[in-house]
C-alpha cells in the first residue's frame, strides 16, 4: 500500500486512525506527525523544508471531540485549548483544566494549539500538563501492536521526552470523575499575561469526603520547576486524611518549596522559581479555603432549610 | 521536494494552488497569491502581524503549513471592506490614529473584527484578551482600545439604524 522508503517529503493526511498507525510503523523514525503546529512550526521555524515527511492529523474527526464516557472525561488528543477553554463539560467537571487553557498564548495559539501536541511537546512548560497529573488523567497511545494506557505522572521522562514511541500515536486523554466533592486551584506565572511561557505554574485539586470535611485525595503538580512537570507527594501524603480547617497552610507551602530543585533560566532564577512556588501554594490553598467555605455555609443553610 | 495542489476559498474566491509540505500558509498568501497585506513579523506565533481567519477561527499564518488549509476558508486584511468601501473597523482606525507604521494594523483589524463578531459590546478587558496576540509597538495601545470601542459604537448604530428600516 505504501512504498517502504519515504519520498522527499511526503504530506500524509488520513482520516483514520489506523491508516495513521500504518503510516507510523512504516515511517514512524523519520516523519513529523503534526497537530495544531504551533511548537512544531516554531521550533523548525528555519529548518522546515529539512523535515522528511509530515503526518498531519486534522482529517481524524473523533481525535477532535470531548465526551463523558460513564464515569470518565474523554477528550481526544486534537481537541483545542479554545475547545478546552470555552467547553461547558470541562468548566463544570474539570475547571483547572479549563483555566490552565484559557492561560495560554493567545486566541491565534489557542484556536490551534491541542491537547495531545501540548502532552507530546512535553515542555517542562506546557501549560496543561500540571493541571493533567493533578486530575489524574491517563493517555492513550495505539500502535499496529496494539493499546498502552499510561498515567500522565509516567508518561514524561525529560525535558521534551516521554515514553511514546515512534510508532505510536496519543489518540485519547481519559480523566476520571467522580461524585466527590472537588475543589482545585491553577496559578500561572509568567512574564506577561499573553503569550508567556510559564516561569512557574501549580494545579492543586483536592477530593473531599462525603462528609466535605475531611481530604480523601489531594494533588499538588507544578510545572517549570522541575525536567518534567511534577506532582509533589508529600503534600498529598500530608493532607490525606485530615480535615480541611486542620491544615497549616504555612506548611504545606514550605513542602512546595523544599521539594523542588528548579534552574536558573531567562525566565527566572532557582531562588525566584522555589520563593513563587511557596507562594503561589498559599494562594492555591486560600482560594480553595474560600470555596470550601462557601460550598459548607451552603451545606448547613440548607440543612437549617429542612 | 514533493509537490502538491491544495484548494481553499480566499477572501471568497475559490483558489486552486500548487504548493509543498513545507510551504506556509503566510508564504502561500504573501508568495504565491500575492495577498501582501499579511505580515511577516516574528515567525513565531507571537507577534500576531500574520493574522487571518481561518474557518472562522484568529489564526498565526505563520504556524500554519499550506495543506493544512486545505478546504478552509480564509479571510485577509484584503478581504475587509472594498477597493473604495472601508470597513468601519478601518474607519475607525484611522479616526483615533490607531495606525502609526502600520505594521500590525492588518493583524489588530482582524483580531478586532473577530472580537466584534463574539461580543458586539467589549468592556476595556475583553478588549486586551482579544487583541492579545497582537504586538503594537509604536501606539501604546490606547488608540486600538479606542478605536475598537468607536468601531464597536458605530456598529451598534448601523443596526439599529438598520432595524428602524425594518420597522
Amino acid at each position: 500500500m505504501y512504498p517502504r522508503t519515504l519520498a522527499s517529503q511526503e504530506y500524509f493526511a488520513t482520516r483514520e486512525i489506523k491508516e495513521a498507525l500504518d503510516i507510523l510503523s512504516l515511517y514512524g523514525n523519520e516523519i513529523k506527525v503534526i497537530a495544531g503546529g504551533t511548537d512544531l512550526l516554531v521550533q523548525y521555524y528555519d529548518r522546515l523544508y529539512d523535515v522528511s515527511g509530515w503526518l498531519d492529523l486534522r482529517c481524524i474527526k473523533e481525535l477532535k471531540e470531548i465526551k463523558i464516557n460513564e464515569d470518565k472525561m474523554i477528550i481526544g488528543a486534537m481537541v483545542t485549548h479554545a475547545q478546552l477553554e470555552k467547553s461547558e463539560d470541562i468548566k463544570k467537571y474539570l475547571p483547572v483544566l479549563s483555566r490552565a487553557a484559557a492561560d495560554i498564548g493567545s486566541p491565534q495559539i489557542r484556536n490551534r494549539g491541542t491537547i495531545g501536541g501540548n502532552i507530546v511537546n512535553a515542555s517542562p512548560a506546557g501549560d496543561l500538563l500540571p493541571a493533567l497529573m493533578a486530575y489524574g488523567a491517563q493517555f492513550k497511545l495505539l500502535s499496529n501492536h496494539g493499546e498502552i494506557v499510561v498515567p500522565a505522572g509516567e508518561f514524561f521522562i525529560g525535558p521534551k521526552k516521554t515514553i511514546l514511541k515512534p510508532d505510536q500515536l496519543l489518540v485519547q486523554i481519559m480523566i476520571p470523575l467522580s461524585c466527590e466533592i472537588i475543589q482545585g486551584s491553577w496559578i500561572k506565572i509568567g512574564k506577561r499575561k499573553a503569550l508567556a511561557i510559564a516561569t512557574v505554574t501549580l494545579a492543586l485539586v483536592v477530593k473531599m469526603s462525603e462528609d466535605n470535611k475531611t481530604i480523601k485525595e489531594a494533588r499538588t503538580c507544578l510545572g517549570s520547576v522541575a525536567p518534567t512537570p511534577i506532582e509533589i507527594k508529600e503534600i498529598g501524603q500530608m493532607m490525606a486524611g485530615k480535615q480541611w480547617f486542620q491544615l497549616d497552610f504555612n506548611q504545606l507551602s514550605q513542602l512546595a518549596e523544599d521539594m523542588i530543585a528548579p534552574i536558573d533560566d531567562i525566565r527566572g532564577t532557582k531562588e525566584y522559581r522555589k520563593d513563587v512556588a511557596k507562594r503561589i501554594m498559599i494562594h492555591a490553598l486560600k482560594e480553595i479555603d474560600s470555596a470550601w467555605r462557601r460550598c459548607f455555609d451552603e451545606q448547613i443553610s440548607n440543612r437549617i432549610n429542612y | 521536494m514533493s509537490k502538491l495542489v491544495i484548494e481553499l476559498i480566499i477572501n471568497g474566491n475559490k483558489r486552486k494552488i500548487e504548493t509543498s509540505p513545507s510551504t506556509r500558509l503566510l508564504d502561500l498568501l504573501r508568495d504565491d497569491l500575492h495577498l501582501t497585506g499579511t505580515k511577516e513579523g516574528c515567525g513565531k506565533g507571537e507577534c500576531g502581524a500574520c493574522t487571518v481567519i481561518m474557518n472562522g477561527e484568529l489564526v498565526a499564518s505563520c504556524l500554519v503549513l499550506a495543506p493544512q488549509a486545505e478546504g478552509a476558508v480564509i479571510t485577509t486584511i484584503e478581504g475587509i471592506g472594498s477597493g473604495d468601501h472601508l470597513d468601519p473597523i478601518q474607519e475607525a482606525f484611522i479616526e483615533t490614529g490607531a495606525v502609526q507604521c502600520g505594521f500590525c494594523t492588518p493583524g489588530m483589524i482582524l483580531a478586532a473584527k473577530k472580537l466584534l463578531e463574539e461580543n458586539s459590546h467589549p468592556n476595556e478587558n475583553d478588549i486586551k484578551r482579544g487583541i492579545s496576540g497582537n504586538l503594537c509597538r509604536c501606539t501604546g495601545y490606547q488608540k486600538i482600545f479606542d478605536a475598537i470601542k468607536l468601531a464597536a459604537n458605530r456598529l451598534e448604530e448601523e443596526e439599529r439604524g438598520g432595524d428602524k428600516k425594518n420597522d
